[in-house]
């Protein structure tokens, strides 16, 4: 069977979209052509037959193109990306991050437990165990927007986990500052500071604001895409 | 056989009408409006994609990435509350024509 996924990228490769875009229109029409071809293998065509069948819905790419790209010209400036990755990331980066300080307000305080370590030096590590039990919903959320506005599913999860990515690169920048910032606070505060900034700092802090909350989005965003593929399976007609 | 012509102006119309009943896929939709029609409406690729985006621009049918029955990653077509309110005037407008034509054609023969 020919790859047709490469085929329609080679003769649709001037098309000018955003990238996005452009692979989503690929993925649409290669998978239109695949089915096209396996219906008429099915009927009994030979498979050269079954190609040139497929391919003779399309008697010429170059207009074809065109036709497409002013068909989807936008009349907002919002590029597809922004409507499908970027809008979705950032509320749901806004509503995980204005959920702590609501929960606090609400009494909902993190919990602090205590891990005994090296030398029996005790460590503080608070768990904000409600705000992650939220989150889930929030990367449904994020994963609900991206697909509304049409994102695919890689689009799907990012806008989904972003939070989890954000605080990420928010502590990739941070951390090569902390010993600075140790060294700028007074006699009581470093020795608070020290714990933090121990041997599980980094563990610790990159578990407490990226792993923890980045697998609790992608909890929120796999049983959203697990809800709309069973309702889906009920809903959809295919081939 | 219905001319290109008609056949142009329908199409939306189709479109609108087949999604009236679920999502679907655009392979499945082509093949959908084809079958309902009895071959007289025939959708190539090259006909019904820059269609179906130009309708979704105007908002009547939005497309998003999903599981297809058969476990494939699809877009499927569904109709946005635009779209179903814009059905209801097309059809009406298409039936209209179609009398006024066979009034016309009865007169002719008459």
């Amino acid at each position: 069977m020919p790859n047709w996924q490469e085929f329609v990228g080679q003769r649709l490769s001037g098309l000018a979209l955003d990238v996005a875009e452009k692979e989503e229109v690929h993925a649409e029409l290669s998978a239109h052509l695949e089915e096209s071809y396996e219906s008429l293998r099915a009927e009994g065509l030979a498979e050269q037959a079954a190609i040139n069948g497929a391919l003779s819905q399309v008697a010429d790419w170059d207009k074809l193109g065109r036709q497409i790209q002013s068909a989807r010209r936008r009349e907002n400036t919002m590029t597809p990306r922004v409507n499908r990755l970027w809008l979705p990331s950032l509320v749901t980066l806004l509503v995980s991050i204005f959920l702590l300080p609501l929960l606090e307000s609400l009494g909902l305080n993190p919990q602090f437990f205590f891990l005994v370590g090296h030398h029996d030096r005790t460590y503080g590590l608070s768990v904000y165990t409600v705000w992650l039990a939220t989150l889930p919903f929030v990367g449904a959320l994020g994963a609900y927007l991206s697909r509304r506005a049409g994102g695919t599913r890689r689009a799907i999860i990012i806008s989904g986990t972003f939070p989890a990515l954000a605080f990420f690169a928010v502590l990739l920048s941070v951390i090569p500052y902390m010993g600075l910032l140790e060294h700028r606070l007074d006699a009581g505060a470093r020795s608070v500071f020290h714990t933090w900034t121990s041997e599980f700092r980094h563990l610790g802090v990159v578990a407490g604001w990226v792993l923890l909350p980045g697998a609790c989005l992608l909890i929120g965003v796999l049983a959203y895409i697990q809800t709309l593929r069973r309702l889906t399976q009920r809903g959809v007609s295919s081939v | 056989m219905i001319g290109s012509g008609i056949k142009r102006g329908t199409a939306e119309l189709a479109v609108l009408s087949v999604l009236q009943d679920g999502p679907l896929h655009g392979y499945e939709l082509a093949r959908r409006i084809e079958q309902q029609t009895d071959g007289a409406l025939r959708f190539t690729l090259a006909a019904l994609y820059p269609m179906l985006y130009r309708m979704e621009q105007q908002r009547w049918i939005r497309g998003s990435w999903e599981t297809s029955a058969n476990g494939r990653w699809r877009r499927c077509y569904r109709l946005t509350p635009i779209g179903k309110k814009k059905l209801l005037p097309l059809q009406r407008e298409w039936a209209e024509l179609f009398r006024a034509l066979q009034q016309l054609t009865k007169a002719a023969h008459a």
